[in-house]
């Protein structure tokens, strides 16, 4: 089956031409040749019955799937839930404390939903080890050891979908300041490093 | 495998997870005990089954939602995975848990070994939203 | 969709919501099923006629999409994957029907379209009392398109998908879609003409 060949009438238009100038008054041609005149009687019709089938559809109660279907979907959501890497916070002789990439990332956008005009979109948290001494941030063998540790370094990167018309400086610098005071009060250790990326603007 | 009696009680994996969950889950800050994937695979494979055969031992691990606990010669070690409030701070939470926990633990006879903490989530108080 | 998720923040946009799912936020995720289950159940009852089938399409569409969301480029392209992924679901049901149907009848020529034929394709007394018997007409016409020239129809006159996803979706161009569109409406229109 050619998948291109589109139905022509006996004048030789195609029903594609006349079903686009549908909702318009027929053409000098269309009131003068019988063939245009039956196929625009048709499509006018079938025009009226896909909108009213469209309606129907959208709200016939019994065209809606059962309400198991959702928790069904949800159900393997939370058994394959991704959190993301896990950040070691603390790690003590008497136990470690980790937290989530994605309960960082949740704090992050809890933060970033008090500023009007921003969606926070995807989170990357990316973590430089913590020192476990009171030396330089950039010690690579800083990992964790029996000792207490000082916290990990944080490197965050949300990118952002800003509103149209936001003065965008200013707004990533209030998130940046409204980010660097979440961390340290919602999970305890210093925010290190947030990176701001807007990657669009969201339609308002 | 014997189940030697400690002092007049056996103390199982199992008594010690749910001594954790119980504990950690009257912590302020604590919404919940988070079950994690390994957990569920846990449920479902071999483990599973000889958890159910044998749920909690003197020695042995004992796995359930969110709490894993093992007794080794004497020691019990817990593991909890939860999520916090966003109106407390998640390190100093889980700090109140594992001192609470090895409270506990120590009631029992048991020594309290490490107890691990992963804060898996934190969330508004109301529960999940999309902020 | 006016069906939220419990503390949905209402003018979050569908771009974000999506790149939140893609960090495995479950409430972000859970939007996201409210929003498109009916979208994709309308669309899969009217390809699969089975109310059955098309909850299980939903099913798996959505759950497929959990998993691969993470790889999704655009977040803006969530729509157009999610409605791909459902319609080629159908269209493999569909093709495995009509291999199960040609072991057992002699021959079901989908593409064999005179209007009469309309009146002898299965009806589903369910759900046909409640509506005009017109459309139960333009209903029992779609069921007699080939499952590819359903698929574009319903795509585009139900759902609204543009010529240039429909074509990604059903691997053809955009202007093959709008020449099977043209067949789909012909075919349809020209059973309608015989109806009284």
């Amino acid at each position: 089956m050619a998948l291109d060949d589109v139905p022509r009438l006996g004048c030789g238009r195609s029903i594609d031409s006349i079903w686009a100038t549908i909702e318009r008054p027929p053409t000098a041609h269309e009131e003068q040749c019988d063939h245009c005149q039956t196929a625009r009687t048709r499509l006018e019709r079938l025009s009226e019955e896909t909108r009213a089938l469209r309606e129907s559809d959208v709200h016939d109660p019994a065209l809606k799937p059962g309400p198991g279907i959702k928790d069904a979907i949800m159900d393997v959501a939370r058994a394959e839930v991704r959190r993301g890497s896990r950040i070691l916070l603390r790690s003590a002789d008497n136990g470690t404390t980790e937290i989530s990439e994605q309960a960082l990332s949740s704090l992050v956008r809890f933060a970033a939903a008090a500023i009007p005009g921003v969606h926070s979109r995807r989170c990357r948290i990316e973590i430089r080890p913590a020192a476990s001494s009171i030396a330089g941030e950039d010690d690579p063998s800083g990992t964790a050891g029996n000792a207490t540790t000082a916290g990990p370094r944080l490197i965050v990167n949300l990118r952002v979908a800003a509103a149209p018309g936001i003065d965008i400086p200013l707004m990533a610098e209030v998130l940046r300041h409204e980010i660097s005071n979440a961390i340290p009060a919602g999970v305890g250790i210093g925010a290190g490093t947030v990176n701001i990326t807007v990657e669009d603007l969201y339609d308002v | 495998m014997s189940e030697a009696p400690l002092q007049g009680s056996i103390i199982t994996s199992q008594l010690i997870a749910s001594l954790a969950a119980r504990t950690t889950l009257e912590t302020p800050g604590v919404l919940r005990l988070e079950p994690t994937v390994q957990g569920f695979l846990a449920r479902l494979g071999p483990a599973a089954l000889r958890h159910l055969r044998n749920p909690g031992s003197q020695n042995g691990t004992y796995r359930h939602d969110g709490v894993t606990a093992t007794i080794s010669n004497g020691t019990a070690r817990v593991h909890l995975d939860i999520a916090t409030d966003i109106a407390f701070t998640a390190l100093d939470v889980a700090e109140t848990v594992q001192r609470r926990v090895r409270e506990s633990i120590s009631h029992t006879g048991l020594t309290p070994g490490a107890i691990d903490i992963t804060i898996l989530a934190i969330e508004h108080h109301r529960g999940p939203t999309i902020m | 969709m006016g069906d939220h998720g419990p503390g949905f923040e209402p003018d979050l946009d569908e771009g974000s919501i999506v790149a939140r799912a893609q960090d495995g936020d479950l409430a972000a995720f859970e939007h996201l099923v409210l929003t498109y289950q009916y979208r994709l159940f309308r669309l899969a009852y009217r390809m699969l006629n089975d109310r059955g089938e098309a909850e299980d399409i939903v099913q798996e569409t959505l759950t497929t999409s959990w998993c691969g969301l993470p790889m999704l480029a655009d977040a803006d392209a969530f729509g157009g994957w999610i409605y791909r992924l459902a319609t080629n679901k159908c269209l493999d049901v569909l093709r495995k029907r009509s291999a199960h149907a040609e072991s057992i009848v002699d021959s079901d020529d989908m593409d064999a379209i005179p209007g009469a034929r309309a009146r002898s394709v299965g009806w589903d007394p369910a759900h046909e009392a409640e509506w005009s018997a017109e459309q139960d007409g333009l209903t029992a016409l779609l069921k007699t398109l080939p499952p590819a020239q359903r698929a574009c129809w319903l795509l585009r006159e139900m759902h609204g998908r543009s010529y240039a996803e429909i074509g990604v979706t059903l691997k053809i161009s955009p202007t093959a879609v709008r020449g099977t569109l043209a067949r789909a409406r012909h075919q349809i229109a020209e059973g309608m003409s015989q109806w009284r």
